[in-house]
C-alpha cells in the first residue's frame, strides 16, 4: 500500500472519499500568515488504527456522502489512516540525520500555528504554540470552510519542553510526558464525551472527528471546528509589538467569518471599521460564552494568554474544561506554582481578553501600540457588561423552561421583575457550606449547598398540585444538595425571607409569561413543567463523571469496534441532552451495551453534584 | 381495587380503554403520575405522555423517576395523586428500581386506599404476582441483563398478563404448557386492548385472550 497522500488533483473524483484528499497539510494561515507558524515535514505512521470515527460530523463537513451508512469500511478506515496517521520530521529528527524512507514521507509540509502561551519563559509568544498539533488542512461544505487539526502528530519547536530545557526532543522520548509530542487515545475520549455533550447543548466547542489508536494507548485525536484559532494566535503578535504579523492574523480570521457567513457585517468602509467589529464580536461572544460559563458551571482556566478558548468563545482543549454539579464558586485548580481562576473569576477575564482585542483594533488601525489601560473606559467593555447581564437574565429564563418568545417578551416587558428573580436566584445558587474551603484531590473548594436545578425541575411540578407556595421546611427540602449539613440549613428570618421571595417572583414570571399564551394557568405550569424537566435533569454529566466515564470506557474498548464506539458517544450525548427545544431522538441502544450505558448513568447520577 | 392494564399499541388503538379509564377515575381536574420504567429520556416519554392524557382535560401531572433519588415533598404528591400511570419499558430494570426505591408497599396502599393505578406493559405486568411474564416466553422476552432473580411483583390480582400478545400457534403451544403446570390464569392481550378491574368488577376491552390449565379462551 502507498501510504503517502497524492495531490487532491489526482484522488478528486477517482476514489469514494475525495475530500479528504484536501487534508494533505496544505492551509491558507500558511500562506497568508508566515510569520505565525513553523513548517514540518511529515510521515506517515505505521501501526495506526481507527478507534473512533465521527460520522455525522463528517457529513456535516462534507468528508462523506449525507447518505454514508454509519459503519466503518475498509475503504473508508484507509482514507482515514492515509489522512491523518501522521507524524511530523521534527527538529531532533534533521540534527540527528535520522533517515526515514522515501516512500513514508508526505508530500506536503504541516503547519504548527504560534500563540501566546503563560507557561513559556519567553512570555511573548515568540517560542510557544502548537507543541504537538499540525493542522492538516481546510475542507469546504455547504457555504462553511472547516479547519482539522491533529493532536499528538509529534514533538514541536513550540512545545514548552523545548523551550525551558532548551534542547529539542524525539518525539515518543520517555524522558519527558508533555513535551513528548505524543498524545493519548484517553485525551480523545475526554474531548469526544464532553464535547459532544456539550455540542448538543448549544456550547460552542471544538469537536473529535477521529481518534487513531497506536500502541500503549497513544492516539493521535483529530479535532474539527468552522474556525480553530483562539486570542492567543493574537497575543503573541501583540505583546512583541509585531504590526504586520498581526494585521494578517487579524486579516485571516476576519475573512474566514466573513466567507463563513458567522457575522451580520461581511464589508467595511475602512480597516478601522473592520477591526473595531472584530473587537466588539469577540465582545459579544465572550460576554455570552462567560455568562453561559458561570450559569452552567462550566470551570473554564480563561487567562490572558487566551490559549484555553476559541476566537468565539468556543470551547478547546478539553484538558482543563470541567463542568459542576453544583455552583461550586470556590474551587480553584492547583497548578504548583499557582492556583486557577475561579468561576466567578472567569468573567473578569474575558473582559481582559475583550480589552486586549480593542487594543489591537487601536494598533491595527494606528499602527501604534497604546497601553492597554488606555482601553478600559472603552465603551466596548461598558457593551460587554451590558451584554453579560442580558445573556445572564436570559440564561435563567430558559432554565425556568421558558420558550425563546417567552424569554423575549419578558426581557422586553418585565425586565425588572426578571433581574429581581436573577438576584434570589443567585442568592441559593451561590449559598456556601459553612464547612468552608478545603483541598480537594486536584485544588481546593467550598460547597456550595443547593441544588437550582432540583428547584426548578420540581417547583412546577409542586404548584401543579399543591396550588400554593412550599413552607420553607418543604422548599428546603427540595433544593439541599447533598453537600448540604443541617446548620447549612437553618431557615433563618433572612432565608425565609428569601424562599418566600423566590416563589412569588417565579409565579409573577410564569403568571406574566403565561399571558402572552393561549394556556390557561395549569396548562402552562405543565408546559413549563415538561420542558424543566428536561433542562433540570436530574443526571447531568461533570468533570469528575466524564474523568470515570472515560476510565470505564477504556476498560471496554478493547472489545468495542470504531463503529460501537461511535454509537455509544451518540447514545451517551443523547441521554444528555438538555435541550427540550430539540426533536428528540431515541437511538435504539444494542443490547450489548445496555450494561455499558448503565455503568454510565450511574457514574453520571453519583457525580451530579460534584466537580 | 381500581386498575387498568394496558397491553400497548398507540393513541388510536387505546380509545376504547382509555375511555373505560376515565369512566374509573370519576374524578373531575385529577392529579396523574407518571412512573417511568427507566429515567433514561423518560422526559421525552412523558410529554407523549402528557399530549395523551390531555385530551381528556387532564391537567396535572406529576414526572416521577424511581431509579433516581427523590425527595420526601414530591412524593407525598404522589401519594395524594388520583392516578399513578407504571410506563413500559424493560421490566426487570423497573421491578428492581420499584423494589431499590422502597415504594411498592405504598404502592400497595395507594391502591387500597382508592387511588387508581394503571399499567402499560410492564408497568401492567408489575401489577400482577410476578414478572414471569416478562422472561415468557423465551422468543419473545425482555432481557435480564441486571440478572434479577426475585420476581415478585405488586401482586394486586389473581392472573398474569401478558402484554403485546399476537394471537399464533407459537404463543399458543408455549401458554397452554405453561397453564398445565401453574394454576395461574393468563390473560393475554394484543396491543390496543385490556382489562379495567373496578372493584370487584373485571371489565375486558378489546379482543383478549385467556390461557388456564392448558385450554385457550378468546375473551370479546
Amino acid at each position: 500500500m502507498n501510504h503517502v497522500k497524492k495531490r487532491p488533483i489526482d484522488e478528486v473524483g477517482k476514489n469514494p472519499y475525495p475530500a479528504f484528499a484536501y487534508l494533505n497539510g496544505k492551509h491558507p494561515f500558511k500562506d497568508q500568515v508566515p510569520g505565525g507558524r513553523v513548517e514540518y515535514k511529515a510521515r506517515y505512521k505505521k501501526g495506526g488504527k481507527v478507534a473512533f470515527f465521527n460520522f455525522q460530523l463528517a457529513k456535516e463537513m462534507g468528508l462523506i456522502n449525507k447518505t454514508h451508512a454509519e459503519v466503518m469500511s475498509a475503504d473508508l478506515e484507509k482514507e482515514i489512516l492515509e489522512t491523518f496517521s501522521l507524524v511530523i520530521i521534527n527538529e531532533y529528527d534533521l540534527i540527528n540525520e535520522i533517515k526515514f524512507s522515501e516512500d513514508e514521507i508526505l508530500p506536503n509540509t504541516f503547519m504548527a500555528t504560534r500563540y501566546l502561551q503563560l507557561q513559556h519563559p519567553d512570555k511573548t509568544g515568540k517560542t510557544s504554540g502548537d507543541g504537538r498539533t499540525v493542522w492538516n488542512g481546510t475542507v469546504r461544505h455547504n457555504g462553511t470552510t472547516w479547519d482539522v487539526s491533529s493532536c499528538g502528530t509529534g514533538g514541536t519547536k513550540l512545545s514548552p519542553a523545548c523551550n525551558i530545557d532548551k534542547k529539542f526532543y524525539q518525539t515518543g522520548d520517555p524522558s519527558i510526558s508533555y513535551g513528548c509530542g505524543l498524545s493519548e487515545v484517553a485525551e480523545g475520549l475526554e474531548t469526544l464525551f464532553f464535547s459532544e455533550v456539550l455540542g448538543k447543548n448549544n456550547f460552542k466547542t471544538e469537536k473529535v472527528l477521529a481518534i487513531i489508536e497506536f500502541d500503549k494507548g497513544l492516539g493521535i485525536n483529530v479535532r474539527a471546528n468552522p474556525n480553530l484559532m483562539r486570542p492567543s494566535h493574537f497575543f503573541g503578535h501583540l505583546k512583541q509589538g509585531n504590526y504586520e504579523t498581526l494585521k494578517q492574523v487579524a486579516d485571516y480570521y476576519i475573512q474566514r467569518q466573513v466567507d463563513n457567513r458567522v457575522w451580520e457585517q461581511s464589508t467595511f468602509k475602512s480597516d478601522k471599521e473592520k477591526y473595531y467589529y472584530l473587537a466588539h464580536q469577540v465582545a459579544k461572544s465572550f460576554s455570552e460564552t462567560a455568562a453561559k460559563f458561570e450559569d452552567e458551571y462550566i470551570f473554564c482556566w480563561l487567562d490572558w494568554d487566551g490559549d484555553n478558548i476559541l476566537m468565539d468563545g468556543g470551547i478547546i482543549d478539553y484538558g482543563s474544561i470541567r463542568q459542576f454539579g453544583l455552583f461550586h464558586a470556590e474551587y480553584r485548580y492547583d497548578d504548583v506554582q499557582r492556583f486557577s481562576t475561579t468561576i466567578l473569576e472567569q468573567k473578569q477575564k474575558a473582559r481582559y481578553i475583550v480589552q486586549c482585542f480593542i487594543q489591537i483594533a487601536d494598533f491595527l488601525s494606528t499602527k501604534r501600540k497604546r497601553s492597554l489601560n488606555e482601553f478600559k473606559k472603552h465603551h466596548t467593555l461598558k457593551f460587554f457588561d451590558q451584554h453579560f447581564i442580558v445573556c445572564k437574565n436570559r440564561n435563567v429564563l430558559q432554565k425556568i423552561g421558558f420558550k425563546k418568545n417567552q424569554q423575549d417578551y419578558l426581557l422586553k416587558s418585565y425586565l425588572q421583575l426578571v433581574t429581581k428573580f436573577r438576584n434570589v436566584f443567585a442568592y441559593f445558587e451561590r449559598a456556601k457550606s459553612k464547612r468552608g474551603i478545603y483541598k480537594v484531590a486536584d485544588g481546593i473548594s467550598r460547597d456550595a449547598i443547593f441544588c437550582m436545578r432540583d428547584i426548578l425541575r420540581e417547583l412546577p411540578q409542586l404548584y401543579l398540585t399543591r396550588g400554593t407556595q412550599l413552607p420553607p421546611k418543604d422548599f428546603t427540602e427540595v433544593i439541599k444538595s447533598s453537600y448540604a449539613k443541617k446548620r447549612d440549613l437553618r431557615i433563618t428570618a433572612i432565608r425565609r425571607q428569601q424562599i418566600i421571595r423566590f416563589q412569588s417572583l417565579y409565579m409573577e414570571l410564569i403568571i406574566a409569561a403565561g399571558k402572552g399564551t393561549a394556556q390557561n394557568h395549569n396548562q402552562f405550569l405543565l408546559e413549563i413543567t415538561m420542558r424543566s424537566s428536561i433542562i433540570n435533569k436530574y443526571d447531568r454529566v461533570t468533570g469528575d463523571s466524564i474523568t470515570y466515564i472515560v476510565a470505564k470506557v477504556q476498560k471496554v474498548r478493547p472489545k468495542l469496534s470504531a463503529n460501537e464506539l461511535y454509537q455509544l458517544a451518540l447514545q451517551f450525548s443523547s441521554y444528555q441532552n438538555l435541550n427540550p427545544d430539540q426533536k428528540p431522538i431515541n437511538p435504539e441502544v444494542p443490547v450489548r451495551h445496555q450494561n455499558i450505558m448503565r455503568n454510565l448513568y450511574s457514574i453520571v447520577r453519583e457525580c451530579r453534584e460534584g466537580l | 381495587m381500581r386498575l387498568v392494564f394496558y397491553s400497548g399499541g398507540d393513541e388510536k388503538n387505546n380509545k376504547s380503554l382509555d375511555k373505560a379509564f376515565v369512566e374509573i377515575l370519576d374524578k373531575k381536574n385529577p392529579v396523574v403520575t407518571f412512573i417511568p420504567s427507566s429515567s433514561y429520556l423518560s422526559e421525552q416519554e412523558f410529554r407523549v405522555f402528557v399530549k395523551h392524557y390531555s385530551q381528556f382535560k387532564i391537567t396535572k401531572f406529576i414526572h416521577f423517576p424511581i431509579d433516581v433519588p427523590f425527595d420526601r415533598i414530591l412524593f407525598q404528591e404522589v401519594m395524594k395523586s388520583d392516578c399513578i400511570h407504571l410506563a413500559g419499558g424493560n421490566t426487570f430494570y423497573f421491578l428492581n428500581s420499584l423494589r431499590k426505591s422502597k415504594i411498592m408497599p405504598r404502592l400497595k396502599k395507594f391502591v387500597k386506599d382508592g387511588g387508581v393505578l394503571t399499567g402499560l406493559s410492564a408497568g401492567a405486568i408489575m401489577m400482577t404476582e410476578n414478572i414471569e411474564m416478562a422472561a415468557y416466553p423465551e422468543f419473545d422476552r425482555d432481557e435480564n441483563n441486571i440478572n434479577l432473580t426475585n420476581l415478585a411483583a405488586l401482586n394486586l390480582v389473581d392472573f398474569l398478563f401478558f402484554p403485546h400478545f399476537k394471537n399464533s400457534a407459537r404463543y399458543d403451544a408455549v401458554f397452554k404448557k405453561y397453564t398445565r403446570f401453574n394454576d395461574k390464569i393468563i390473560y393475554a392481550c394484543p396491543d390496543g386492548s385490556g382489562i379495567v378491574m373496578n372493584g370487584p368488577e373485571l371489565r375486558f376491552v378489546g379482543k383478549c385472550y385467556a390461557y388456564f390449565q392448558g385450554h385457550k379462551f378468546t375473551i370479546n
